[in-house]
C-alpha cells in the first residue's frame, strides 16, 4: 500500500519546524520492503508518482510511504530531516543541490548497484553524466527537459495574434505584445508575465551573448552592464504594456496556482518543458510551448537539455539496495513510464521513450516534441551552480526585479547593486 | 561507658529519623513530582535543552548538514554592522508591533464595553467575536486575506461602489504590511475576553455614585473604568506585544515565505526562518533568535518598570 501526506496536511502542521518535529518522533521503520519517498511538485505529479508506487508495491510487496511538497517548502524540510538523520530513503534531488548533498554524504553514491539492481543499459549517457559528482553517480535523472515559454493558445486566438514559435526574438516579443495589449482581451490580459526576476530566463539571455550566469569555478559570469541592460529591457516591455504590472507579478509566490498563466493575467510565461503537463491540469485553455525568445533572428545556444530532476538515495538509508531497485524500476519499467508520461521530463531510457511516445496525450506529446526538436537553440550543459546561487536568486534577483518593477530603484542602480551583492554572497559562501 | 552509650545512641536516632524523612518525602512530594514528570521531561528536554543548544549554535557556523565550527561573536557582529536585511526586518516588525498592539487593544476594549451592557444572547456574541482569534493565525485565513485584499478582491469591490479604484493591496509595497496589521487587529478576541472579565470586576455603585454627581459617560470612562482597568490593560499589552514580536504565519503564507513585495512584509521571524531553513545558516539564525529574545525581554522589563506610574492596583 502507499501512504501519502499532501501539502495541505503538511501546512496544517503550520510550519516546517512543527512538521519536522512530528516526523522526528515517527519510528523510521526502514526495513527492506518499506521505503519512504519524498518529492516536490503539484497534484498532477503526485497522482502519477503514486500510480507507479502502487504498481511497484502490488508486484513486489512491501510499502512505499510518499510525501510531496511545493518547491519552497521542500528544501527546508529535507534539510531538517537530513540533519536529524531521518531523511526519506528516496529523495527527489535538483541539479542545484546535488553537489552540496553529495559532498556532505547526505546522499549515497550508487555505483556499486550498477548492473545489479540498477539497470542503466539503454540510459542516455548525457543524462547519466548530469547525475555525477566527482565521477561518482549520486542521482538518476528522471527525465530531460529544457526551459520553455508556455503559451495559452486560446488567448492568442481571441486577440487575433499568431502565437510565437521557436524562431521568435525579443523584438518580436515587444511587437506582438503591443498588439496583444491593443486587442484588450479578458479584462486587460497582458501577453507575458514579468521575466526580469526569472533566473533561467536571465541565464538563457546571457548564454546567447556568449556569457554565463556562473563560471565553472563558481564566480559570477557577467558584469553590471549586462544587468543594467537586462532590467532596462524589461522596463521597456513593462512601459509598453507587453508584460503584467509588478503588483500582479508580485502575487506569484511560487505555487503553479499563483502564477500569471493560471490566474489568467498573461498568455505567455517562462517555465520548463516538463511543466506544461502540470500547468495544463490547472488551465482550461489549451497550452502549447516554444523556446525562450532569441536575442536576434538566428542567435541560439541559450537552451540546454538538462536532467529536470533526479532520484537520489539518502546516505542514512538503511535499505539503499531496495531503494535503488525501486528507482531502477521507476526509470526503466515501460508500464511505469506510461503512467509517468513526460511530466518529469523526457524519459532517459530509450526503451521507455519508444514505448511511451505513442501512448502520450496531447500535452505530453507537445513537451516530448519540443525537447526533441530544439535544433540550434541547444547549447552545452553549464556546470552545476555554486551553493550560494539559490540565495542570489531568491534574496537578490527577485527582490531587485520587484524594486525596479515598482519603480523603487533605477535599472542602473539595480545592476550595480546586484553585482556587488552577488559577489559578496559568493565570497561569504566560499 | 557514658561515651559509648552516647556514640551508640546517636546513630540509633539517625536510623530512626532517616526512614521517616524519606518516607515523608516519598509520601508527600513524590506523587506531585511524578504527576509533573511529563511536563518536566518536556520542559527540560524540549524547551530548556534546545534553548541552550541554540545559544551555543549562535556562536557557530552550523549549516544543518555539517558539524558546527566555533566562530565567536562573528554572527552578532555581522548582524549589527553588515546586514541591511536585518535592519529591514527589524523595521517591519517594529512598525507591526507599534501599530497593531495599541489598535488591537483599543478595538478589543471597545467591543468588550459594548458587550458589557448586559445584552441578550451575550454568550453567542462573545463566542462570535472570539472566533477570529481561533482562526486568525491559521493558514486558511491567511489565504482568505490574500483574496480579500487582491486587486479584484472584496475590499476593492466595496470601494468601487464609491467609484474608487483600489490597488492590489496585498502585493503593493506601500500597503502590504497594513493588510497584516489589520489581520492582527481583527484577532482581538482574547484581549476582549480578558477586558470583559475586568469590566465585570468594577463595582456598579461607583458608576451610580458618579452619575448622581453629574459625571457623563466619557468622564465615567476616563475616571472610573480606565483607572480600574489598568492592571488588565497592562497584562494584555505585555501578552499582545510578545505575540506581535513572534508573529510569523500570516506573513509567511501571504508572501509565500518571501517577505515580498520588496521585503515589505519581511518580519523578523520570517527573516530568521529564511536564514535557517532557506539558506541553512542555523548559526546565524540562532543568533537572530537570541537578539529577538533580548529585545522582547527589554520591552517587557521596560513595561514592568513604568507600570508603577500608570497601573493602579486596588489595595
Amino acid at each position: 500500500m502507499t501512504n501519502r501526506i499532501d501539502r495541505r496536511q503538511f501546512l496544517m502542521g503550520s510550519s516546517a519546524l512543527v512538521a519536522a518535529g512530528a516526523a522526528g518522533v515517527m519510528p523510521s521503520w526502514a526495513q527492506d520492503a518499506n521505503l519512504r519517498l519524498t518529492f516536490w511538485g503539484g497534484q498532477a505529479r503526485a497522482d502519477r508518482t503514486y500510480g507507479v508506487t502502487d504498481l511497484y508495491t502490488a508486484a513486489k510487496g512491501g510499502s512505499i510511504e510518499g510525501e510531496f511538497l511545493a518547491w519552497n517548502d521542500y528544501w527546508p524540510k529535507l534539510a531538517t530531516q537530513t540533519a536529524g538523520g531521518n531523511a526519506p530513503d528516496v529523495i527527489q534531488m535538483d541539479y542545484r543541490y546535488i553537489v552540496e548533498y553529495a559532498k556532505r554524504n547526505a546522499i549515497a553514491p550508487l555505483d556499486e548497484f550498477i548492473g545489479g539492481v540498477l539497470k542503466l543499459d539503454d540510459f542516455d549517457a548525457d543524462q547519466l553524466e548530469g547525475g555525477k559528482v566527482d565521477g561518482k553517480l549520486y542521482g538518476i535523472s528522471l527525465g530531460a527537459n529544457s526551459v520553455a515559454t508556455l503559451i495559452n493558445t486560446a488567448a492568442f486566438e481571441e486577440a487575433g495574434i499568431e502565437p510565437p514559435t521557436n524562431a521568435w526574438t525579443y523584438a518580436e516579443l515587444r511587437e506582438k505584445g503591443e498588439a496583444f495589449a491593443a486587442a484588450n482581451i479578458r479584462n486587460g490580459m497582458k501577453m507575458m508575465s514579468d521575466g526580469s526576476g526569472v533566473e533561467p530566463m536571465l541565464d538563457n539571455w546571457l548564454r546567447q551573448k556568449g556569457l554565463a550566469l556562473y563560471t565553472a569555478d563558481g564566480k559570477l559570469g557577467f558584469g553590471a552592464d549586462e544587468m543594467v541592460e537586462w532590467f532596462t529591457l524589461w522596463n521597456g516591455l513593462r512601459d509598453a504594456g507587453v508584460i503584467v504590472l509588478m503588483e500582479d507579478q508580485a502575487l506569484d509566490t511560487g505555487p503553479l496556482e499563483s502564477s500569471m498563466l493560471v490566474t489568467g493575467k498573461s498568455a505567455l510565461m517562462p517555465s520548463n518543458s516538463n511543466q506544461l503537463v502540470g500547468f495544463q491540469a490547472l488551465v482550461q485553455d489549451k497550452l502549447d510551448m516554444c523556446g525562450y525568445p532569441r536575442l536576434e533572428a538566428g542567435s541560439g545556444g541559450g537552451h540546454y537539455r538538462k536532467p529536470s530532476m533526479f532520484f537520489s538515495i539518502a546516505g542514512s538509508s538503511a535499505s539503499k539496495e531496495a531503494a535503488t531497485e525501486f528507482v531502477s524500476y521507476f526509470v526503466n519499467d515501460v508500464e511505469a513510464g506510461k503512467i509517468l508520461g513526460v511530466e518529469r521530463g523526457i524519459p532517459c531510457s530509450a526503451t521507455v521513450r519508444d514505448a511511451v511516445a505513442p501512448t502520450l496525450d496531447e500535452a505530453n506529446q507537445i513537451a516530448l516534441n519540443f525537447v526533441a526538436n530544439l535544433g540550434d537553440l541547444l547549447g552545452a550543459l553549464p556546470p552545476p551552480p555554486p551553493a550560494a546561487a539559490g540565495e542570489i536568486d531568491i534574496s537578490l534577483l527577485r527582490t531587485l526585479s520587484q524594486e525596479v518593477g515598482f519603480g523603487a530603484r533605477s535599472a542602473e542602480d539595480a545592476g550595480a547593486y546586484f553585482v556587488t551583492e552577488a559577489t559578496a554572497i559568493l565570497d561569504r559562501a566560499s | 561507658m557514658t561515651a559509648r552509650s552516647l556514640e551508640s545512641g546517636a546513630p540509633a536516632r539517625e536510623r530512626a529519623a532517616s526512614p521517616s524523612l524519606w518516607a515523608r518525602i516519598w509520601q508527600n512530594d513524590a506523587p506531585g513530582y511524578l504527576f509533573l514528570l511529563p511536563w518536566l521531561i518536556g520542559f527540560f528536554g524540549l524547551t530548556i535543552g534546545p534553548i541552550i543548544t541554540s545559544l551555543y549554535l549562535s556562536f557557530t557556523d552550523f549549516d544543518l548538514l555539517t558539524s558546527p565550527d566555533w566562530v565567536g561573536a562573528d554572527n552578532y557582529i555581522r548582524m549589527f554592522t553588515n546586514d541591511p536585511k536585518f535592519w529591514a526586518s527589524m523595521r517591519v516588525t517594529m512598525v507591526f508591533v507599534i501599530f497593531s498592539v495599541p489598535l488591537k487593544l483599543a478595538f478589543a476594549l471597545a467591543v468588550a464595553m459594548l458587550l458589557n451592557r448586559g445584552m441578550r444572547g451575550l454568550p453567542l456574541y462573545r463566542a462570535l467575536f472570539y472566533l477570529p482569534s481561533l482562526l486568525g493565525a491559521s493558514v486558511a485565513i491567511a489565504i482568505l486575506w490574500r483574496q480579500i485584499f487582491a486587486r479584484d478582491g472584496l475590499v476593492n469591490d466595496f470601494l468601487s461602489i464609491f467609484g474608487i479604484v483600489g490597488p492590489s493591496w496585498i502585493s503593493s509595497p506601500q500597503y502590504s504590511l497594513w493588510t497584516l496589521i489589520i489581520l492582527a487587529v481583527w484577532q482581538f478576541g482574547s484581549p476582549m475576553i480578558i477586558f470583559l472579565a475586568g469590566l465585570r470586576q468594577i463595582p456598579q455603585d461607583m458608576y451610580e455614585a458618579a452619575s448622581l454627581d453629574g459625571a457623563g459617560k466619557w468622564r465615567q470612562f476616563v475616571k472610573i473604568t480606565l483607572p480600574l482597568l489598568t492592571p488588565v490593560v497592562f497584562f494584555n499589552a505585555i501578552i499582545q506585544t510578545i505575540e506581535a514580536f513572534k508573529s510569523f504565519t500570516p506573513a509567511f503564507i501571504i508572501s509565500g515565505g518571501t517577505g515580498n513585495p520588496i521585503n515589505s512584509t519581511l518580519f523578523y521571524t520570517l527573516y530568521l526562518y529564511q536564514e535557517a531553513f532557506g539558506f541553512f545558516r542555523m548559526g546565524y539564525a540562532s543568533a537572530l533568535a537570541w537578539v529577538l529574545l533580548a529585545l522582547v525581554g527589554v520591552f517587557t522589563a521596560f513595561s514592568f518598570l513604568t507600570s508603577k506610574y500608570w497601573v493602579h492596583y486596588d489595595d
